[in-house]
């Protein structure tokens, strides 16, 4: 009986080598690519995580709500028959259309006071940190009182808003 | 090894990422806190309204009480932890006059504490004071802001 030489098997076969050395560049190239793959999606999840994130940022602010409570109590040389109103009253005797003492409406002196004030309080331009602003007083069936807006609006701001009696809200947004 | 290095770039990526975002939070919070204190300091009795302007809101410093405090602020020292503490008043706007004893409440400055400062934070606050007119009183409140100045 004659034993076979290793000669005529596939094992020893150099172009047999020559493929399953090719075969294993080959699957290390798929696992190389899969793990590509697989770290890209992550990328792609953290990314699609990061940017959900809302454009407009409405960060709640103590600096604008500071300033809604001041303007509200600031005192106003709009005299009724007891005292000197405040921007907080002065806008309830708009709302119901009265007059000063002096004869003056009470909703133009109103929008003049916080024209000043808001001028003085928020300088606004390209090169400072505040873009613009939007100042509004209202009722909650959309009457609008007095509305001042200033500036750009940009997706970062800043806002407060304060109820008052008679269903009357002051909102303040600042743009940065 | 080709591995290992794309592993080690990624990471790097996101950690950049994350100690960027950790910073910015970082920043935010010590504003939000420093805004905090000044709120805080706005409304302590030193400071605050109380009753008797017959504001419900916060954010209302009483002048008088502050310019009594100014005359005695050596009581305080340290006693609020900031370097330097003042007011200064917006509206009405005018021109910048400090005040004193002797011009109160013709001015629009007052500077509590002043020491050196290398930052400063600030918060709108509603200055108020008893005004006397025609032989009656009444409240005035102007708009300010309450600096606080920190050293290091």
């Amino acid at each position: 009986m004659m034993v076979e030489g290793h000669q005529g098997s596939p094992y020893t076969n150099p172009s047999f080598k020559k493929m399953k050395k090719n075969k294993s560049g080959q699957e290390e190239m798929v696992g190389f690519a899969l793990i590509i793959i697989m770290v890209a999606i992550i990328l792609l999840a953290f990314l699609g995580f990061s940017l959900r994130n809302p454009q407009s940022e409405n960060v709640e602010s103590y600096e604008v709500e500071s300033f809604i409570q001041s303007v509200l109590q600031y005192t106003t040389d709009c005299e009724n028959n007891i005292e000197k109103l405040s921007v907080q009253k002065l806008i309830s005797s708009c709302y119901n259309k009265e007059q000063c003492l002096d004869g003056r409406e009470s909703c133009d002196v109103l929008k003049t006071e916080i024209s000043r004030i808001l001028n003085e309080s928020w300088k606004i331009g390209e090169d400072r940190p505040i873009k613009g602003y939007d100042f509004k007083i209202g009722t909650d069936k959309n009457e609008s009182i007095v509305s001042f807006s200033q500036g750009e609006i940009t997706n970062s701001l800043q806002g407060a808003g304060q109820d008052l009696a008679k269903g009357i809200e002051v909102i303040f947004k600042a743009y940065y | 090894m080709a591995i290992t290095l794309f592993f080690a770039l990624v990471g790097m990526f996101f950690l950049t990422l994350q100690v960027s975002k950790i910073r910015e939070s970082a920043s935010s919070l010590e504003e939000k806190n420093a805004l905090l204190l000044v709120t805080k300091l706005a409304n302590s009795p030193e400071f605050s309204c109380g009753n008797s302007f017959g504001l419900t809101g916060t954010s209302c410093v009483d002048s008088d009480k502050v310019m009594a405090l100014k005359n005695n602020i050596d009581k305080y020292k340290d006693f609020w932890g900031a370097s330097s503490i003042e007011i200064r008043k917006i509206y009405p706007s005018s021109q910048k006059v400090e005040c004193n004893s002797g011009n109160y409440p013709d001015c629009n400055l007052i500077k509590i504490t002043e020491e050196e400062i290398t930052s400063e934070h600030s918060n709108f606050v509603s200055l108020c004071r008893k005004e006397f007119s025609d032989g009656d009183t009444y409240d005035k409140c102007e708009l300010a802001k309450l600096i606080v100045g920190y050293d290091g």
